[in-house]
């Protein structure tokens, strides 16, 4: 079994739509958790490539060792050293044993959240206290050394030449060429939209309430007894250990993990992108901006074959000058982004209408 | 020939200083720290690189252009993106991920000017490269050396004298302090504020091509950069310039002389007299009234005392000791950013407004009585 082709003036539809919904969804998983954190609560995250990176690193090398370990495949000396080998062990093993397969997606889900989660918690002492500027240093700072640390620490993922990891789809590969990918990205999809689920129902809670209060106004919050210091801790801790289970699902869609991969404007600056063209605070506009972003991206990517031969570099980079424009242009004329906030309805829309004429009926 | 610590520590220390000095300046004006920065720094390290591998020019006379090129882009910066979102009233957020796209747009400027430079002259090094050979050398050291503290200390002096005994920099002083005062007096604040960006662009320029004759660069370098100088800049206090200028001379010479420690090691005594100073530092720490200090301190007092009786019972625990006894090796290179990071993290938890808010005189009094 093999995907069919559909050609179509010289791309493959197939694959295109693969990578296109694989991409999408990463993008509006992490936006949305960007959202959470911005949108709703008022944190600029300026370091959200620290939770991703720190889930998919730590999510890919301890799977590896741990697949590893209870399929009892031999490890002769360092596992950074002889890690192409033993996760191709690995990964025939996983083939034929779907729950071992199964357990090492699940733990590394687990460790990858439990590290966006420590992260979350750590990076909350000082988003409790500093100002946002001092705030937005601090945070970009430690991201940028967590990725300079990667390249020159070897045994966590092997420095800038990355390990791979164990392949929990692998035995999709065995059935086809590619029928693994639409495995993958159908699982990234079930997680985005679980997210949205996630929180759009924290929107319209009680709670999403609280946390747009202490975004507008710290003091009226507090004066009413809302205890803003715990809501931004819990906010930063469950958003980021969304980020750190995206980030190990990511890592083992792509099936391999390094240092160079943790730039700060794939994961930090897109997300930022998105939101702001979506418009800050509301669901629906961050999905409409991802759709936006990974459109404009992947248009860009498919251009190149014919851009290519006419320009003197890669095509690939013009996407940070577009881009760049595009946020500073969004900021200039339409700061608050695709669509606008509104006040999130707390209950389904018959019901709101049934309450308004049932107040209309007592009026007369 | 002076040993390499400490020229090295001389060079990133200058480098540092200028570079937190040109944050602070425009920290200064704008209220927003600017994240793109280090690409800048970028712009005179690739000026360098340009001039000495395609027209041979040496990288000193090619400080004059980079400072030409790096404050003209600043100034560009300025008046395209930051000043409209100011008039317009964007929060400081907004300000910030505007200086964020800056930066990426500077990744998409670099990448496609070294595949040009790379196709064009041939140089197979664009991307990534040693650091520039066109030095000269006095008594067996690098001009450098020399050359970026007198680059700093010309820099620093010019800037004291135009700010303390010019009537420009009486109104500068004055348009940081309070813009709209200052323009009912008369005071040209946009001006100011437009001097204040081609100067720190400038810095950033000429800061970059003295970089490119001792390190080796590449298209992150001045991307990477940007912790060092958010850290030299946080640690002067933020809005104090000649507090950038030493929190960077202690950040470089700090980086270099801490990852060379803990390279090599800090032989037996060392690890005890860091051991002791942690011990005694946590000890103090605790003592003080605030939860949080104690809690840092209590920690600080655990790990010294950790470190001591790992030490001298012959390290049977978890061997941090002598790992720090016999020293990390070239794994040590993996950590340097963080002691920049660290120095940072302690500078806004304990003196949130750097050492420029240190009132020494007063510490020196208390001590006297």
């Amino acid at each position: 079994m093999s995907l069919p082709q559909v050609i179509f003036f010289g791309v493959d539809l197939v694959r295109f739509t693969i990578d296109f919904v694989n991409f999408f969804a990463l993008y509006v998983a992490i936006s949305l958790t960007l959202n959470i954190e911005f949108g709703y609560t008022g944190i600029p995250n300026f370091g959200k490539v620290l939770y991703i990176a720190g889930g998919a690193t730590f999510a890919g090398s301890i799977a590896g060792r741990v697949a590893a370990y209870i399929l009892g495949v031999q490890i002769k000396g360092d596992f950074i050293t002889y890690v192409p080998q033993i996760i191709n062990d690995v990964n025939s093993e996983l083939a034929s044993n779907w729950i071992a397969a199964i357990s090492i997606l699940v733990l590394g889900l687990v460790v990858g959240g439990a590290i966006g989660a420590v992260f979350g918690y750590i990076s909350s002492f000082p988003a409790i206290r500093l100002r946002e500027d001092y705030l937005g240093m601090l945070l970009l700072a430690v991201a940028q050394f967590y990725q300079i640390f990667l390249r020159g620490f070897g045994p966590l993922v092997g420095g800038t030449q990355g390990i791979p990891v164990p392949d929990p789809f692998f035995y999709f590969s065995t059935l086809g060429l590619g029928v693994r990918d639409v495995v993958g990205a159908a699982v990234l999809a079930t997680a985005a939209l679980l997210i949205y689920f996630y929180s759009e129902r924290v929107a319209r809670s009680p709670l999403g309430r609280t946390l747009r209060a202490i975004r507008d106004n710290e003091d009226a919050a507090r004066a009413l007894g809302k205890n803003d210091v715990a809501f931004r801790r819990s906010v930063l801790i469950v958003a980021s250990a969304l980020s750190g289970i995206i980030g190990a699902l990511y890592t083992f869609y792509i099936g391999a993990v390094g240092a160079d991969t943790w730039q700060r404007y794939a994961w930090t600056f897109w997300p930022w992108l998105i939101v702001i063209i979506g418009g800050a605070g509301n669901n629906v506009g961050t999905v409409l901006g991802a759709l936006v972003f990974a459109s404009m991206t992947k248009g860009l990517q498919q251009s190149q074959y014919f851009l290519q031969p006419y320009v003197p570099f890669d095509v690939n980079w013009l996407q940070y000058l577009l881009f760049a424009g595009i946020l500073i242009l969004v900021l200039l004329l339409r700061p608050e982004g695709i669509v606008k906030e509104k006040p999130s309805p707390t209950l389904p829309k018959s019901v709101l209408k049934g309450i308004e004429t049932l107040k209309r009926k007592e009026k007369v | 020939m002076l040993p390499s610590l400490v020229t090295s520590s001389l060079v990133y220390g200058s480098l540092f200083g200028l570079m937190g000095l040109g944050l602070t300046l425009t920290y200064l004006t704008t209220k927003v720290p600017n994240f793109a920065y280090g690409s800048f720094v970028g712009i005179g390290i690739y000026t360098a690189y340009s001039l000495l591998k395609i027209q041979r020019i040496n990288p000193y006379y090619a400080t004059f252009v980079s400072f030409a090129l790096a404050a003209l882009s600043s100034v560009a910066m300025y008046l395209l993106v930051l000043r409209p979102l100011a008039r317009r009233g964007s929060n400081i957020v907004s300000l910030m991920i505007a200086t964020f796209g800056v930066d990426i747009a500077f990744v998409g400027i670099f990448g496609i000017y070294t595949d040009y430079i790379t196709d064009k002259y041939s140089l197979g090094d664009a991307k990534s490269f040693y650091p520039l050979q066109a030095d000269f050398s006095i008594f067996g050291t690098q001009g450098v050396v020399f050359v970026s503290p007198l680059v700093l200390l010309l820099f620093t002096t010019c800037l004291y004298l135009l700010l303390k005994k010019t009537k420009f920099g009486t109104a500068m002083r004055a348009a940081v302090e309070n813009p709209s005062l200052a323009k009912i007096l008369g005071v040209n604040v946009e001006a100011v504020y437009v001097f204040s960006w081609f100067l720190a662009g400038g810095l950033a320029g000429v800061a970059g091509t003295l970089y490119a004759l001792r390190f080796s660069g590449g298209t992150n370098t001045g991307s990477d950069l940007i912790v060092e100088i958010f850290a030299s800049s946080v640690l002067g206090g933020l809005s104090s310039l000649f507090g950038a200028v030493f929190g960077g001379l202690i950040i470089g010479a700090s980086e270099v002389m801490l990852t060379n420690y803990f390279a090599q090691g800090f032989g037996f005594l060392g690890t005890l007299t860091l051991s002791l100073i942690i011990l005694v530092a946590g000890f103090g720490l605790v003592t003080r009234k605030q939860a949080r200090r104690k809690l840092f301190g209590t920690v600080m007092l655990a790990v010294g005392a950790y470190l001591i009786v790992d030490l001298l019972v012959g390290f049977t625990f978890v061997p941090v000791a002598s790992q720090l006894v016999s020293g990390f090796g070239p794994d040590a290179i993996a950590y340097q950013k963080g002691i920049p990071l660290m120095i940072m993290v302690v500078t806004l938890l304990l003196l949130p407004r750097g050492i420029s808010s240190v009132e020494w005189k007063q510490i020196i009094k208390r001590r006297r009585n």
